[in-house]
């Protein structure tokens, strides 16, 4: 089954095409790469299919509905969660409270005005379980600008994971990551779930190779190619638009 | 990794000691509080205690005004026209209709909770200087409107508002000391609702909005009414203060509604400190009392507030309860 399908698909800012008639598809539990050079349109594809912005044309469906464009909150609600290019943490909050607000959003307590949030017990098992998932476990109580660049990239995912969505997006996770945190961090989303779908926008082809089954390279705008790890590294048009020789 | 083993229960004995060091200060420092509060009819002239009245009622302003300011991120420069709308309210019930006050507040309270869900879905759309704009817009629109309408006696305002009937309690509410407790007891339940609302999941919300208003959407919140819903809670607590205010002075005026009003909230909330429920009542004193203080010593006592603003601005940038809070270990 198709999970999510984006069907001709034109973002245009201006006279400026950013997305140009562009298709794809990827069934349940897939684990999806996309990548190209800068500017190939891939953060506005994500910013598009999570509904912070309205294409000019075209459709995207999960699980053959359309998605409301422009609606990024009802977006996360039809079970489709993504992480952000620059970390968008409650800066003030603890560690353990940004991802009790964020399991919060899918309970029925989240419009309780009177009661404490010790009162749903429920919400902070779901917190306490993704914390435990991505290796959060021993910084709970930190304020997440106490927390290393590495670590809020982990929050960063794990606040999405607090959605229990049946995508998840995740713009650059290891963008600004030590070759340590990059490794932890392959080693957590191969640990997600498989019935989970992981859509990975990413430069490091390292994390790129690990931890994907199919890689859509974009330019221009457009699908240059899609294929597994092997049909990528040796097609030559991407070899020349991205790759270079050095991960041929 | 190994480092981190070893540390952990020192740094978990250090936080624990510093968190129990915080609650030990955090609790002398409101029996001292609720002590001197309690005490005060007893303890001060008539002078005193309509300092402290005063005090109640702004502070009263600030923390329905902090809800936006301090817990969802949105500075409004018009909050007083909810102050103004308040006390109208009762003023148009009970002095011209001659309802009783359980009639009548309630009905203001309403009304006014009405109108700021129509005010609040327009402002809350709108960020930053944007909403400061706008929320002015409408209070000087509140404000030209007390001023205009033959129903609200223009300038003049509106005289003859009643005190609450107590007499059921063996009470009269004329008299200064009955009167404060009846404000420090209207006070205390709203800022019993206040802590209890802030702390709530929809508090957190609240706190989400302001943190990262673009997070709390990703996560799957539709922050418009929460914006709203804190919008008109804020706006009733306002109007709370408008009706005590009008029961303070027997009297209403367009005044009550100026953006100058609407500015003193915004001072108190700052000088107290947002992000805590007694912060706005702290900056309520200190403003009433300094303001007081500057008056007798000199007519051009404006000025010198300026300068007390500019040093709080510059030495207690979270504000008094704010910087407190960080030296007794906690975080702001």
């Amino acid at each position: 089954m198709k999970s999510l399908q984006v069907r001709n698909l034109c973002k245009a800012f201006g006279g400026l095409e950013v997305i140009s008639d562009l298709s794809l598809s990827v069934p349940e539990g897939q684990r999806r790469a996309v990548i190209g050079p800068n500017g190939a349109g891939k953060t506005t594809l994500f910013n598009l299919i999570t509904g912070w912005e309205s294409p000019t044309s075209g459709e995207i469906l999960l699980n053959g509905g359309p998605l409301r464009p422009g609606r990024p909150d009802l977006v996360a609600r039809r079970g489709l969660s993504r992480s952000f290019q620059k970390n968008m943490q409650l800066e003030s909050l603890t560690v353990f409270e940004n991802l009790r607000i964020a399991a919060q959003a899918f309970d029925a307590s989240r419009r309780s005005f009177l009661g404490s949030p010790r009162d749903f017990p429920d919400v902070t098992r779901k917190a306490h379980e993704v914390a435990e998932t991505m290796n959060l476990a021993d910084c709970l109580d930190k304020p997440v600008r106490e927390l290393s660049y590495g670590r809020k990239r982990q929050l960063e995912v794990a606040i999405a994971l607090c959605a229990e969505p049946k995508i998840l997006l995740m713009d650059e996770p290891a963008a600004g990551a030590s070759p340590s945190e990059r490794s932890s961090l392959i080693e957590l989303i191969t640990r997600l779930p498989t019935s989970l779908t992981v859509i990975l926008v990413e430069h490091d082809m390292d994390v790129v190779f690990s931890v994907c089954d199919v890689i859509t390279v974009l330019s221009y705008g457009k699908v240059l190619a899609t294929g597994s790890k092997d049909e990528i590294q040796g097609n030559p048009e991407v070899i020349e638009a991205y790759l270079g020789k050095q991960h041929a | 990794m190994i480092d981190r083993t070893v540390n952990e229960p020192e740094v978990a004995a250090v936080r624990g000691s510093r968190s129990d060091r915080a609650r030990v200060t955090q609790l002398i420092v409101a029996v001292i509080c609720i002590v001197a509060i309690v005490a005060l009819p007893w303890a001060c002239g008539d002078y005193g205690l309509t300092l402290a009245t005063e005090i109640v009622i702004a502070g009263i302003f600030a923390a329905g005004l902090n809800v936006l300011i301090g817990y969802t991120g949105l500075a409004s420069a018009g909050h007083a026209m909810f102050v103004g709308l308040g006390g109208y309210g009762i003023g148009i019930g009970s002095a011209i209709y001659g309802w009783p006050l359980w009639t009548s507040v309630p009905v203001s309270l309403v009304c006014v909770a009405a109108i700021s869900a129509a005010v609040g879905a327009i402002c809350t759309r709108t960020r930053g200087v944007e909403f400061l704009l706008i929320t002015l817009a409408f209070c000087q629109m509140f404000f030209g409107a007390a001023v205009k309408l033959p129903l609200t006696n223009g300038t003049d305002g509106m005289a003859g508002i009643p005190r609450p009937d107590l007499s059921t309690l063996g009470l009269n509410s004329e008299i200064p000391a009955v009167f404060y407790v009846y404000v420090l007891t209207v006070a205390l339940a709203s800022f019993a609702l206040l802590a209890r609302i802030v702390q709530s999941p929809f508090g957190s919300v609240l706190v989400a909005i302001r943190e990262n208003e673009s997070r709390a959407v990703a996560m799957g919140y539709a922050v418009g009414p929460y914006k709203i819903g804190a919008f008109v809670l804020s706006a009733v607590i306002c109007a709370v203060a408008g009706v005590l205010q009008a029961q303070y002075t027997y009297f209403i005026n367009p005044d009550a509604m100026s953006w100058q009003a609407s500015g003193e909230g915004i001072l108190m909330v700052v000088i107290g400190g947002a992000n805590a429920v007694m912060g706005p009542f702290i900056g309520a004193a200190v403003f009433v009392l300094v303001k007081q203080g500057l008056s007798l010593i000199t007519s051009e006592y404006n000025l010198f507030f300026g300068v007390f603003f500019m040093l709080v601005i510059a030495f207690f940038r979270d504000g008094i309860v704010g910087t407190f809070r960080t030296l007794a270990g906690r975080r702001p």
